[in-house]
């Protein structure tokens, strides 16, 4: 069985997709953006983050996704220590975690199907595919006239749901979405919870940090507050 | 969609995204290897013109007098001494009287008043054909020069000696060029490539963070490389061949060319010019990747 497939098999069968262990982050000189985090979070489960600016919620999802490394502390996902995946298999765990982060790393200079076909080219999908993958999205996130536009000339409303867009494209089994709905309407919000929850149905695992308490009050998901890098509350919403 | 078509798509990419540092790159590599190839073609077809003059190359030792045959054996033997040689022609002063009167041919009347006698009776050396360097040929007519009763030896020096001083001249050229090439082609190609990953730099992270593989990120860079390499060496040889056949129906009258046989590269040669310059610019591509794309 190829490093691929063994990845992809752990990520779908294991209870376990996140598991954070006495996770702390400093940065220099003396910052503490993360102290003593423990968190488990279960394979096709949705979960909300939230706190105030600067809580430590965007550390959280970059340490998630290997973007950062710890200071101290273990952080596995689907079993996989991230933190000494190396080469190919942290690649191929890459592939299988979508990230949308608040400064949306679009590629300006191209279009918008571009930006989104991105993340199913690494995995060489088949270009059918992935011209499909790429409409079927944009229709979801009412961007369908933006397929051929620059997504440096998009607003970033529209900057922010293709950002989405390209996180959910490759099917992926983790999906970690940084304030996906700060510069969206009602209606645009209510698009964009539909597709997060159409990839939690499929099997994926959604971490999402908002300050949009409209999005995490529905449902019965956990919602876990950040305070000063230290976990305030772990709660069910809608309690 | 597999590897190979997502790489070239990607190497695509680059080349559209950075063209014009992309081409100066390539014209440069081109001329590189123009310049390169053309000074070895001319060394080349310099060293077949040196073989094919050594082949009749004779050293003629003029004789204060004539020889005897007792004293022709001793000659002989002398000269055998010093190496082994091709042939030991005696020429006595009638046989090298007649020899001249034939090349003068229907002139030959202007000898008529002169005596039979009038020219020196020579020994006629035919040196080894292993006996290549000129070196080795000034040492032989040295030796020739202090045998008993030699005159003079001739084997026109000047010709020999400026051919040799501009053999050597060509070597120096040729490595000059040579290493030219290698400059250009790895620090050019380094160059250009380094200025793709620096332009690209948010792209790459998001490839990173999208989770392209290493190869899938680093070998288009390689690639970009490897065609700058095969490009510029095929566009410098296609420019060498048109000089070369311009050269050719331009100066195939009596001239130096019409004495020398002026021959292009044989296909071995293009092939290892091909294959050195495209190992060139994929080392410079490698040493940029390896610096500054870091994964």
């Amino acid at each position: 069985m190829s490093s691929q497939e063994s990845t992809e098999e752990a990520m779908a069968s294991g209870n376990t997709m996140i598991e954070m262990i006495k996770v702390s982050r400093t940065y220099h000189p003396n910052i503490t953006a993360l102290s003593e985090i423990s968190l488990s979070i279960e394979t096709g489960e949705m979960f909300f983050l939230i706190g105030p600016s600067g809580a430590g919620k965007t550390t959280l999802l970059k340490l998630i996704s290997n973007m950062e490394v710890p200071t101290k502390g273990l952080i596995e996902i689907a079993g996989h220590n991230i933190n000494k995946l190396k080469g190919n298999k942290l690649a191929y765990l890459r592939q299988k975690i979508g990230v949308a982060y608040q400064d949306f790393k679009l590629l300006n200079d191209r279009t918008v199907a571009e930006n989104i076909a991105i993340s199913m080219e690494v995995s060489y999908k088949n270009p059918k595919t992935i011209k499909k993958q790429v409409r079927d999205l944009l229709d979801q996130l009412q961007l369908t006239d933006k397929h051929n536009s620059l997504t440096g000339e998009l607003s970033r409303g529209e900057q922010q749901r293709v950002a989405l867009a390209r996180s959910v494209a490759n099917s992926p089994r983790l999906i970690l979405v940084d304030e996906p709905t700060g510069n969206l309407d009602a209606s645009t919000t209510k698009r964009v919870m539909e597709l997060l929850n159409r990839s939690k149905q499929a099997g994926a695992t959604i971490v999402i940090a908002t300050h949009d308490a409209s999005i995490y009050k529905q449902g019965k998901h956990r919602v876990m507050e950040l305070r000063n890098g230290v976990i305030h509350s772990l709660t069910r919403g809608n309690t | 969609m597999n590897f190979w078509f997502a790489v070239l798509r990607q190497a695509g990419r680059n080349l559209k995204q950075t063209w014009t540092s992309q081409f100066m790159t390539f014209l440069t590599v081109s001329l590189s290897v123009l310049i390169f190839a053309f000074f070895y073609l001319i060394y080349t077809n310099m060293l077949g013109a040196g073989d094919r003059l050594n082949d009749e190359l004779r050293l003629i030792v003029y004789l204060e007098e004539e020889p005897g045959p007792a004293m022709q054996m001793q000659l002989r033997r002398k000269i055998e001494n010093f190496d082994d040689v091709e042939e030991i022609i005696f020429i006595s002063k009638e046989a090298a009287y007649k020899r001249f009167a034939k090349q003068l041919g229907e002139d030959s009347d202007v000898l008529d008043d002169m005596p039979k006698n009038f020219l020196p009776a020579s020994i006629e050396v035919v040196p080894l054909k292993g006996l290549r360097g000129y070196n080795q040929i000034k040492l032989f007519s040295e030796y020739l020069a202090s045998l008993p009763g030699t005159e003079k030896v001739q084997y026109g020096q000047e010709w020999v000696e400026r051919f040799y001083y501009f053999t050597r001249l060509l070597t120096i050229v040729v490595l000059l060029s040579g290493t030219l090439l290698i400059l250009t082609a790895t620090f050019m190609v380094a160059y250009t490539i380094r200025l793709t990953i620096m332009g690209r730099q948010d792209e790459l992270e998001l490839l990173k963070l999208v989770g392209a593989t290493n190869s899938y990120i680093r070998t288009p860079f390689l690639i970009e490389g490897i065609l700058q390499g095969f490009m510029g060496s095929i566009i410098g040889l296609s420019a060498l061949y048109g000089l070369f056949r311009w050269i050719i129906s331009h100066f195939t009258g009596p001239g130096i060319l019409h004495i020398f046989q002026f021959d292009f590269f044989p296909p071995i040669v293009i092939f290892i010019i091909i294959l050195c310059s495209i190992s060139l610019c994929s080392i410079g591509s490698y040493t940029s990747i390896r610096k500054f794309l870091k994964i």
